[in-house]
């Protein structure tokens, strides 16, 4: 799978969490999901469910400690996808 | 498979928890009986109740419960209620008991930590739906004499309890505890009589109380009971009322 195409499904799934729409509208991949996009850290756990439903894929915990931008979420993805 | 919901019971061998057990198989779940040593009266049980099945896995280690839970993913797809009942005591006065006995007792606390955080991993947090009961007990409330990490080990149990139930506010999914009293089962024939007798004397009500009057309990908060979350039911024939 294509790294634009993981990053629209990424941003798609992180949409109705963002409280700073502005920083989803320009999203790129050094964006900061909880300090630019001011997503609720008592979220993220339905971020990590909803990735591993979306990919079909399993997130271990250590995982989710390493990411903090959407690009991040992309890398993991894509090497779990690998 | 059947879609009626599962229920998940550990230490479901004998005791609270096969009575446990029972009374969500007689509500319609399909009861998956855990069991550590207990194979045959698993077994047995699982054979006793419809669509029921066993489940082996020692709570104290983390890559069984792993198992047990992918083997659930695989075989069940859902599970609806957790009962956190296994437990595990030694009994010793505190100067006196090894620091191996701590570790044993306290691992079944952190084992049921374990099951839960992945139950609600795989799968309360997608079913948006969920019902946790952790069984504790009278004497993490009261404290007893020579079972000071089992006391503490229920306590902390109990803890859980309340701050889970916090945690999960609003995603549909609650957690409760029941704490048994003086109940007739394997682990309390095993207290000195005299001790038996002590306690005894201090029930109101006056007798041991029954395996499926605990059940009792955890039937209503696991079919029931929509309002009530983070509280600990004492069933105790009145030694403790919370």
């Amino acid at each position: 799978m294509e790294t634009s195409e993981i990053q629209g499904r990424v941003l798609k799934i992180l949409t109705p969490y963002v409280k700073d729409n502005s920083a989803l509208e320009n999203a790129g991949a050094e964006t900061n999901i909880l300090e630019d996009m001011k997503v609720n850290s008592a979220r993220l756990v339905d971020v990590v469910l909803a990735f591993e439903d979306e990919f079909d894929i399993e997130i271990a915990d250590e995982d989710v400690d390493s990411v903090n931008t959407v690009g991040d979420c992309v890398t993991l993805i894509s090497e779990k996808l690998s | 498979m059947s879609d009626a919901p599962v229920a998940l019971v550990t230490g479901a061998s004998r005791g609270i928890g096969r009575a446990i057990a029972r009374a969500l198989g007689d509500e319609g779940f399909r009861v998956g009986v855990h069991y550590r040593s207990g194979k045959d009266a698993a077994c047995a049980l699982a054979k006793e109740l419809p669509n029921a099945f066993t489940l082996h896995a020692d709570i104290k280690e983390p890559a069984q419960i792993d198992a047990l839970v992918a083997e659930l993913k695989k075989n069940e797809g859902r599970v609806d209620v957790l009962v956190n009942n296994a437990g595990y005591n030694v009994n010793a006065l505190m100067p006196a008991m090894p620091l191996d006995s701590y570790d044993a007792v306290a691992a079944i606390a952190r084992g049921a930590w374990y099951l839960t955080k992945l139950v609600l991993r795989r799968f309360m947090l997608r079913q948006q739906a969920g019902r946790i009961i952790n069984i504790s007990s009278v004497v993490g409330h009261t404290g007893n004499p020579g079972q000071v990490p089992y006391t503490m080990s229920k306590a902390g149990l109990d803890a859980m309890t309340r701050s889970l139930a916090q945690e999960l506010a609003g995603r549909n999914i609650l957690v409760n505890s029941v704490a048994p009293g003086f109940i007739d089962t394997d682990m309390t024939a095993e207290l000195p009589e005299a001790m038996q007798q002590q306690i005894l004397a201090r029930v109101p009500l006056g007798r041991m109380g029954k395996p499926e009057e605990v059940a009792d309990a955890v039937r209503w908060l696991a079919t029931s009971a929509d309002y009530v979350n983070g509280s600990v039911l004492h069933v105790n024939g009145g030694i403790f009322g919370g």
